[in-house]
């Protein structure tokens, strides 16, 4: 305190400082910052999950695959349409970030077929039929191939797929751009859709940041709206926004300076810094205006002093606490996650560095705010007996709280019930589809290839074996194939597929196509015959991913039509039920594939940010003891931020808001934010029990004090946020309401529940006093 | 299927002798010739061990006997697996034709299905029995379907080679191009590079013995990488016999439910 009082002789040396910093972290954000869009580099590397899905993948070259749909209102059946498959399909294998044997279309794909003598495999063409008669023949190869029709050709005729696999890590704006060129040129008058995991990720990498910069100018604009209708001066607005701004800069300023890339989830730090980052200079305003009032010949030193001394404290012990609490991020396992809480909470420092810093340097050189209005409610401490019959808002809520003791325990009882059991409800969801609004193309399409074909997702399910050779046991393969019987049942499986589809087929084929045999033989010879004779004839890189070299692990592949995580759950669930009789024949199952990964991912975030939660009320409670010296005020003190946290969860299982990485780290305003409005009220309550020893005055003193500033900071950041609402991007406008909702029932929790129980301790107030 | 017949014509290209011409004046069409045009034995008898090893260094194995006749311009022959235990007797039979607009009659006899079944496949870019080899990489291809031209004379393994680079004419082709290393004596190949369409090494075909049987040149083991996909066939022969006398009436589908003589 004795620093920064001393820091304002040299107001002047502050601002020097302040803007060359701003100014280092300006350039070295534009020179090293570094965006990372690659969902892997967010995986934690050591997790086994993780490790284990990598190593399947490799294994059986699953990769993330772009589904082009070409459709044909008529038919497919004729040249025209024929060519565009042929020639999309090589396209597609010309393309350096896919190998030539990862594209599957009705051009690539084998046709192996039983006749009367043997077995057949070839093509379906090669040169696109030009006779009808030959046209004919194709459509009826198609019609009979179990393998293809439904699969890459629809039901109805009318389309058909093509299916390019991309090569890891290759995916980036420039091969979304080429991807989308390529396709655009086949299109009309058949109709064209591109669907696929890495799609629907390039088209979201886009589109976050587009909304944000149409966005977020609005948020500031709004925000600083109200500061200038709350604060009444442009300096003080000026001066609040440029604590959130500033400290902003210099968090990603020292991201770049240390060389970490910005995430998805990064663009939570300045949803956090301009939640947190704007009290701190509408507390000290606030207090600046009161004793402006009380104090009205006041000089500008004495008036930023004063402000320095009573304000300093609550804001350190805020600003503190904040920061250690974010901390508790650092046990989560996802990277993106462990920096986002070390950065916010160097954000949360800068901030309160600066408005202790920046605002009284400035008011120093450029004189106090000159309010347009002096508030008519502004706290007068020199008229002291007025404020008992005073009647203002603040007074009245006051009262009003303490003669409806019952009604506020009651809703708040309510609100906790209802808010632990929407709790119960709270979904994760890693979709990516689900960031899509149900009109918008990307959904369209995916419902159109859904409708016609497996489904636009899949995951892999990996089945691991004890010995070599375990696959070609008959008894085993039965097994895989009844699972794969009740995973079809699933309405949101459209299809599965392993290496027991090839030995049905081949079975089959091999019986002159006679129905009985689409089954597993009981032979193992006989299924290790197959195996050679398909490795033979058709293409081996197929069986390739279904079975390693050892028949020793397998891939069963299931398609899915939707990429939300409770379709995954469903099918995990049903493949758990076979675990017993899988684990007789030595069996293991696990998992893999990118949208495996995303669901691990997000449940890891969830259970990092509620054991994250968890670690800072502790460190709140011990915090505010030690601040307090007292157990009960650390108590009180942990109540708004646990109430905005639970509220945030139980709003989101009964919203249906899913808990995905993002909507996650939302409820790490409850800690920021729950933290500061309980240590500036009862720091306030404190200071006036040590003026006044009527209870109910302090309360209204504090009440008309800190609980309007605590009003305000709640008002300008929830107005900034509901501009979010009006976003065109469904996350941005859950991000818009859960921060409005945070900051209400932080503010809320803070001014009722919290009070009241500070208020019925009687702390600060010797047996007697009471009134 | 008719990969079956191509491996037996790589074994003759890059096989057997030749005693045409002088070195001088060659041309690369001319070298490529003498190699296509090698004589080779009427009849012939080996014990093939496929290796295949994927990029983990898995591998399978299987061994394989078999029997070749020519029969003028037409060509017979009968493969039998050996090993592993599980695919033993399985067997197929291959009849090629001179007459190139003939497409091949092949056989494929599964013991445990104990059915002899007609095969047939179309697709002449597949590899061979999942290896590394196509059927054109396993000798198939003629001469004139590529332009040859000769970039350089170097020594392999202490023989003297031709370097022939090898561009198709036909531009639908899955190579740009292959680059041949013949021996200059015997029109043996010593090594071959195939580089895929976009001009990339994709695969580097290397002998590593070659000896003569009864006045022929035999390749008795090669090895084809795919540097690509770090996958690799080893083809090994033992037991190898040209001129042993060969029923006609071995090549029949009886014979091939009866398995190995």
């Amino acid at each position: 305190m004795k620093v920064i009082e001393k820091l304002l002789k040299f107001s002047w040396v502050v601002w020097v400082v302040v803007i060359a910093l701003t100014l280092g972290a300006l350039f070295e954000i534009k020179a090293n910052v570094s965006l990372e869009t690659n969902l892997d580099k967010y995986m934690p590397e050591n997790n086994s999950a993780f490790v284990y899905s990598s190593q399947a993948e490799d294994l059986f070259g699953i990769k993330d695959g772009i589904i082009v749909a070409i459709e044909n209102p008529a038919s497919i059946y004729n040249e025209r349409t024929l060519q565009k498959v042929k020639d999309l399909t090589k396209e597609f294998q010309k393309m350096d970030e896919i190998e030539r044997t990862d594209v599957t279309s009705l051009y690539t794909a084998d046709n192996i077929i039983g006749s009367d003598m043997g077995l057949e495999v070839k093509p379906f063409y090669v040169k696109v039929p030009k006779t009808a008669g030959k046209m004919m023949s194709l459509e009826h190869a198609v019609q009979s191939n179990d393998m293809i029709n439904g699969r890459i050709v629809s039901l109805d005729g009318k389309s058909t797929i093509i299916i390019a696999r991309i090569k890891k890590g290759v995916f980036n704006d420039d091969f979304y751009n080429r991807i989308l060129e390529t396709v655009q040129k086949y299109e009309g008058p058949e109709k064209i859709y591109v669907a696929g995991r890495p799609i629907v990720e390039g088209t979201l990498a886009r589109l976050m940041p587009r909304d944000m910069k149409v966005m977020a100018p609005l948020v500031i604009f709004i925000i600083m709206i109200a500061l200038l209708v709350i604060l009444r001066s442009t300096k003080a607005m000026i001066l609040n926004l440029a604590v959130v701004l500033l400290s902003t800069i210099w968090t990603f300023g020292l991201m770049a300076l240390v060389h970490i890339p910005v995430y998805s989830v990064s663009t939570m730090i300045p949803v956090m810094l301009i939640a947190i980052g704007v009290a701190y200079g509408i507390h000290l305003f606030n207090h600046l205006y009161i004793f402006m009032k009380n104090n009205p010949g006041a000089d500008k030193k004495s008036a930023v002093l004063n402000m320095i001394r009573y304000m300093w404290k609550p804001v350190m012990m805020a600003a503190v606490t904040t920061a250690v609490g974010f901390t508790s991020l650092l046990t989560s396992e996802v990277y993106p996650v462990k920096y986002f809480g070390v950065f916010t909470s160097f954000g949360v420092l800068s901030a309160f560095v600066l408005s202790m810093v920046l605002i009284p340097a400035s008011l120093m050189i450029t004189g106090l705010p000159r309010r347009r209005k002096p508030a008519a409610e502004d706290l007068d401490l020199e008229n002291k007996e007025q404020y008992r019959e005073k009647n203002t808002i603040s007074y009245i809520f006051t009262r009003k709280i303490l003669s409806h003791k019952v009604l506020v325990i009651t809703t708040a009882a309510v609100l906790i019930a209802g808010s632990i059991f929407g709790l119960t409800r709270v979904r994760v969801d890693s979709s990516f589809l689900a960031n899509f609004k149900e009109d918008s193309t990307i959904r369209v399409t995916d419902k159109f290839i859904n409708e016609h074909f497996a489904g636009t997702s899949s995951f892999n399910v990996i089945l691991e074996a004890k010995e070599d050779e375990a696959f070609k046991n008959p008894e085993t393969l039965k097994l895989v194939s009844t699972i794969q019987e009740k995973l079809s049942v699933l309405p949101v499986v459209g299809d599965t597929f392993s290496l027991t589809d090839f030995i049905r087929r081949m079975n089959m084929v091999m019986n002159e196509n006679k129905e009985e045999f689409n089954s597993i033989p009981e032979s193992r010879d006989m299924i290790a015959q197959y195996l050679l004779l398909y490795e033979m004839s058709g293409d081996p890189e197929t069986l390739n991913g279904v079975i390693d070299y050892d028949y020793r692990t397998m891939n069963l592949t299931v398609q899915l039509k939707s990429d939300d995580s409770k379709s995954m759950r469903e099918v995990v669930s049903i493949i758990d039920g076979y675990r017993d009789r899988l684990d007789e024949y030595g069996i293991n199952v696990r998992y893999a594939g990118s949208g495996y990964k995303a669901l691990v991912f997000s449940e890891l975030i969830l259970k990092g940010q509620i054991s994250s939660l968890g670690l800072s009320l502790l460190i709140v409670i011990l915090l505010l003891t030690i601040m307090f010296k007292d157990v009960r005020l650390g108590l009180i003190g942990s109540i708004p931020v646990l109430f905005t946290a639970l509220i945030n969860f139980g709003a989101m299982g009964l919203l249906n808001i899913p808990l995905g990485p993002t909507t996650a780290l939302i409820s790490s305003i409850a800690v920021g934010i729950g933290i500061d409005y309980a240590i500036h009220f009862i720091e306030n309550y404190r200071e006036y029990s040590l003026i006044d020893n009527n209870k109910l005055h302090v309360s209204q003193l504090a009440m008309s004090h800190s609980g309007r500033a605590i009003l305000f900071n709640a008002v300008v950041v929830i107005s900034g946020f509901l501009v979010f609402l009006f976003s065109i991007f469904p996350p941005n406008r859950q991000l818009g309401a859960l921060v409005s909702l945070n900051m209400f029932t932080s503010f809320a929790g803070t001014l009722t529940i919290m009070f009241m129980l500070l208020y019925m301790t009687n702390i600060y107030f010797k047996k007697g006093d009471k009134k | 299927m008719r990969k079956l017949k191509k491996i037996t014509l790589a074994i003759f290209l890059l096989t057997c002798a030749a005693v045409l011409g002088s070195a001088q004046s060659i041309t690369g069409l001319k070298v490529m010739e003498n190699v296509y045009n090698r004589p080779t034995g009427p009849e012939i008898t080996s014990e093939m061990t496929m290796t295949l090893t994927n990029s983990r260094g898995s591998t399978r194995e299987r061994t394989i006997r078999q029997y070749l006749k020519k029969f003028g311009e037409d060509e017979k022959k009968i493969m039998f697996f050996t090993s592993p235990a599980d695919v033993k007797n399985t067997s197929f039979m291959d009849w090629s034709y001179g007459d190139s607009s003939k497409d091949d009659d092949m056989w494929i006899y599964l013991p445990a299905l104990k059915k002899v079944k007609r095969i047939s496949s179309e697709n002449k870019s597949d590899y061979f029995m999942g290896s590394d080899f196509t059927y054109d990489d396993l000798g198939d291809r003629k001469p004139e379907q590529d332009s040859h031209k000769i970039i350089d004379e170097e020594a392999i393994n202490g023989k003297d080679c031709y370097v022939i680079e090898s561009i198709p004419k036909d531009k639908n082709s899955m190579y740009s191009k292959t680059v041949t290393w013949v021996v200059k004596d015997s029109w043996v190949g010593a090594k071959k590079e195939f580089y895929d369409e976009d001009g990339d090494l994709l695969k580097t075909l290397t002998i590593h013995s070659v000896d003569k049987v009864n006045g022929y040149w035999v390749i008795l083991d090669m090895e084809m990488e795919n540097v690509q996909k770090n996958h690799t066939t080893r083809l090994q022969f033992k037991d190898v016999q040209i001129g042993k006398s060969i029923s006609d009436n071995f090549f029949t589908e009886r014979q091939m439910k009866r398995g190995v003589r």
